[in-house]
């Protein structure tokens, strides 16, 4: 094997596949990154067998050349290693020989590497994912899918499924939910491209966090194929296969409250703004607990209380408040953490105890619905 | 040996420098009469510093240590008992047969505390055995507190049998030592026990003090005695000094407290770290800690542990011990209004390996069942299967229940909703008439009960007998 790069397009390819390659892996070969070179140009590929990475370099571009191929081949390289030489190589131009048992040669400028390879024959092989059974979603609108949901699986082991987003596809709409079990984040999605057939998958939202950083944001269509165990996302020249989590994702639809008794409209920004400074005062011991009030007039309160270090009261102007009066205490976080999501200029909160889960939705549109359990103070 | 000629060891020592010293001196011996004339003279200036100067914050802190006191209530309820050996032991067949406390006369022949019973017993066969019993301890215990507290609302109880007092305002008026020898004397006369106390500027010279003559010794100790009677100390007699600190210290050619007073606080900071600093301030007699009488109220966990009878390796047996210790925690957790985050399992093989595994969760917990899910779920996942012969629980991190929160969860949340018309209620008649106008029933029956449901000696339940001013 033996071939000539442009140094930058090598190294954009590399941070890609890199974030599928983790140090902490129980597969030796898995430290690696495998590099499989043709006529068409160089595909990369890394792995920590939950997530994998494919890349593809075309060896010409827009009539512009990038790979200049003298001999094919594969080989497997050590990612951490190979990243950093070819990142900190001399020149843009970068050539790699393979030679007997291996050994690889990387030359730029005056510079030359000699590095030891490993047999790409002992490369896992990608899974075999058949792609008749698809459907698209246009990258920018994937990445705010996933920014609106991810944010709210569980980060603990106890329950593993709900460490991962639950994606539904019926009836022409795909359904995201993530929960861990305090909060819960649900984006619904209009499909363009019908899919033939209805899905139920968990994606383990580490996967999720990764593909938001490897996609562009631009318009061009993702095919997504789910399979039983894998999905793979597919862009044009990236392959992005994840596992998937098994076991049953509970219900969540009936835990959604269809009636209300107090409805409040109000500025999100603002919202948001208050909270982040009365939480200035929450404790993390405490559940970054801060109290909401709607009790009279047009204004809301938002106050939080440490004994030890002191209290805020702050008053908010709603759009308008319906219903009972409402005293409720729930988390800083949480809160900040669905107002981001929903991002929207007028949030509808609409509450019905308080005890008792309550939502949030933009005003101006039903697809987003963040839930959020309160907390319950003594 | 009369308590006098305490104050007259660690005065007369001091004769040269200090000019007021031999009327002191006089006043230990001939009793009351020259108290008043003496106390602004001398004791004012037992604070002096090295440089002279008075600091403005110069205090007068006691510490008063009850002399064996389990064995001293026993000998005071049955006088018989007086005079000989006795001791206070768990049940020897359960194997919980070490000695708790006894009496000096029992000490005499070579009897101490931690000692095994078996071989007390070897050693000394007339030894008397003793139950313990610990309701008679916490009558005696609240009894002495209340002596104190006559004297000032400064009383900080540290355990069953001792605390500190900070008599400064009181000094102004009367001689501090005649203030000791007067509740030395009232402790005595009025419950029939007997006590140290140490004089000194701040806890913990005061602390040393008490312990340097017992029993029913009156000791002052100085901040410039301590060259004389501190440093020459192995650093194991410093309290706050365990056996890993001294080995640690003797590794960094420390032996004595003084060679911790004057040793590089460079050195002791990189290898002893905060506590090594704090060690170092008290070797050379600094310590600005304020007699806290709320302390008490602070408790930071609530834990307990059983030695089995045999080392046990069934894991169904451990199951249900563990279940047990979780009741007792939760009903301890309970009658203090309790809750906390941690769970801690502690474990002791039978080759006396600890072991200690914490978690912290999201919400605090004090029901006896969540309790032990959490305990269980960490035993589990740590235990390989070797052979044990204690196992513990403890929650810590606890704080007022009533200032505790629980994020609720989709899975929970019913529950709580149930409880939403009377919290409803509560809160308008709250918002009417005034905060805590209103407690639920259970919970007013709870903060009335003053027992505690716990029976240990080292636990600090006793504290419950205080109530908050």
């Amino acid at each position: 094997m033996k071939f000539e790069i442009m140094r930058e397009r090598l190294v954009e390819g590399l941070n890609d596949v890199m974030k599928a390659v983790s140090s902490k892996t129980t597969i030796p070969i898995l430290t690696g990154i495998k590099m499989d070179v043709s006529a068409e140009g160089m595909r990369l590929t890394g792995s920590d067998s939950d997530i994998t990475i494919q890349t593809f370099i075309p060896a010409e571009e827009d009539g512009k050349q990038i790979i200049r191929v003298i001999e094919g081949g594969s080989i497997v390289l050590q990612a951490k290693v190979f990243g950093e030489i070819i990142r900190k190589l001399p020149t843009n131009e970068v050539e790699i020989e393979i030679t007997g048992n291996f050994q690889t040669h990387i030359r730029s400028g005056k510079s030359e590497f000699h590095l030891i390879g490993l047999d790409a024959m002992d490369y896992p092989q990608l899974p075999d994912i058949q792609d008749d059974r698809l459907f698209t979603i246009p990258a920018d609108l994937l990445k705010t899918i996933i920014r609106e949901t991810v944010f709210a699986v569980s980060s603990s082991e106890t329950r593993p499924v709900l460490t991962g987003v639950h994606w539904e596809v019926k009836d022409g709409e795909l359904v995201c939910v993530a929960t861990d079990s305090h909060r819960l984040a649900r984006r619904k999605t209009k499909l363009e491209t019908l899919p033939e057939g209805e899905y139920s998958v968990v994606i383990p939202g580490k996967s999720l966090t990764e593909l938001n950083k490897i996609l562009d944001d631009n318009s061009e269509a993702v095919e997504i194929v789910m399979t039983n165990q894998q999905v793979l996302f597919k862009s044009k020249h990236i392959l992005f296969f994840s596992r998937l989590l098994e076991g049953n994702y509970p219900d969540t639809s009936r835990l959604i409250p269809s009636e209300h008794k107090t409805t409040v409209t109000v500025n999100g920004r603002s919202l948001l703004q208050a909270i982040d400074r009365a939480s200035l005062l929450a404790r993390e011991e405490r559940n970054n607990v801060v109290r909401f009030s709607a009790t009279s007039g047009s204004d809301v309160e938002v106050s939080s209380n440490s004994p030890e270090v002191g209290k805020v009261e702050e008053q908010l102007q709603a759009q308008s408040i319906e219903g009972e009066e409402l005293k409720i205490s729930f988390s800083a976080k949480f809160m900040m953490d669905a107002l981001k999501a929903i991002d929207g200029q007028d949030v509808v909160i609409q509450f019905t105890g308080a005890m008792r889960p309550f939502i949030l939705k933009s005003a101006l549109d039903d697809s987003i619905l963040q839930l959020i359990l309160p907390v319950r103070t003594y | 040996m009369h308590p006098a000629t305490t104050g007259r060891s660690n005065l007369s020592k001091n004769k040269r420098e200090e000019p007021c010293a031999p009327l002191f001196f006089m006043y230990i011996r001939t009793g009351r009469m020259f108290s008043l004339f003496i106390e602004r003279s001398s004791y004012g200036k037992l604070e002096e510093n090295d440089d002279g100067a008075i600091p403005m914050a110069s205090r007068v802190i006691f510490h008063i240590d009850m002399n064996s006191f389990y064995a001293s209530v026993e000998q005071s309820h049955n006088p018989d008992l007086k005079g000989k050996a006795i001791a206070i032991a768990g049940n020897p067949q359960e194997r919980r047969g070490i000695i708790v406390t006894c009496s000096y006369e029992a000490r005499a022949h070579g009897i101490y505390t931690t000692m095994q019973v078996h071989e007390a017993k070897r050693k000394y066969p007339s030894l008397i055995l003793l139950p313990p019993n610990f309701d008679r301890y916490r009558i005696a215990s609240k009894a002495m507190f209340d002596i104190l507290r006559s004297y000032t609302g400064l009383v900080e109880p540290v355990s069953i049998d001792e605390g500190y007092l900070d008599v400064t305002d009181l000094a102004v008026e009367r001689h501090a030592v005649d203030i000791a020898r007067e509740i030395q004397t009232r402790i005595l006369s009025e419950l029939d026990l007997p006590c140290s106390i140490g004089i000194a500027p701040n806890k913990f010279l005061a602390k040393t003090a008490s312990d340097m003559k017992k029993p029913q010794g009156i000791t002052i100790l100085r901040k410039r005695d301590i060259g004389e009677k501190l440093w020459p100390l192995p650093v194991i007699e410093m309290h706050g000094v365990g056996e890993s600190t001294a080995s640690k210290l003797n590794g960094l050619a420390i032996k004595t407290i003084g060679d911790l007073a004057l040793a590089n606080p460079g050195l002791i900071k990189e290898k002893m770290g905060k506590n090594g600093v704090r060690l170092q301030a008290r070797a050379n007699g600094i310590d600005d800690r304020a007699v806290d009488p709320d302390s008490i109220y602070d408790t930071k966990s609530v834990g307990t542990s059983t030695t089995l009878p045999v080392d046990e390796t069934e894991e169904e047996n451990l199951r249900v011990i563990i279940l047990s210790l979780c009741e007792k925690v939760a009903n301890r957790l309970e009658a203090k209004e309790l809750a906390g985050p941690t769970v801690t399992i502690q474990t002791r093989s039978s080759d006396w390996q600890n072991r200690t595994r914490s978690i912290t969760l999201k919400n605090t917990v004090w029901k006896a069942e969540d309790i032990n899910r959490t305990a269980w779920q960490l035993f589990t996942k740590h235990w390989n299967g070797e052979a044990l012969r204690l196992v513990g629980v403890t929650v810590s991190n606890v704080a007022d229940k009533g200032e505790l929160t629980e994020q609720l969860s989709l899975f929970n949340f019913q529950e709580h909703a149930k409880e939403e018309p009377i919290l409803d209620l509560m809160s308008k008649l709250e918002s009417r008439f005034g905060k805590r106008v209103l407690v639920k029933g259970a919970k007013e029956a709870k903060l009335k009960r003053s027992t505690t449901g716990s029976e240990t000696s080292f636990s600090k339940d006793f504290l419950d007998d205080h109530e908050r001013k």
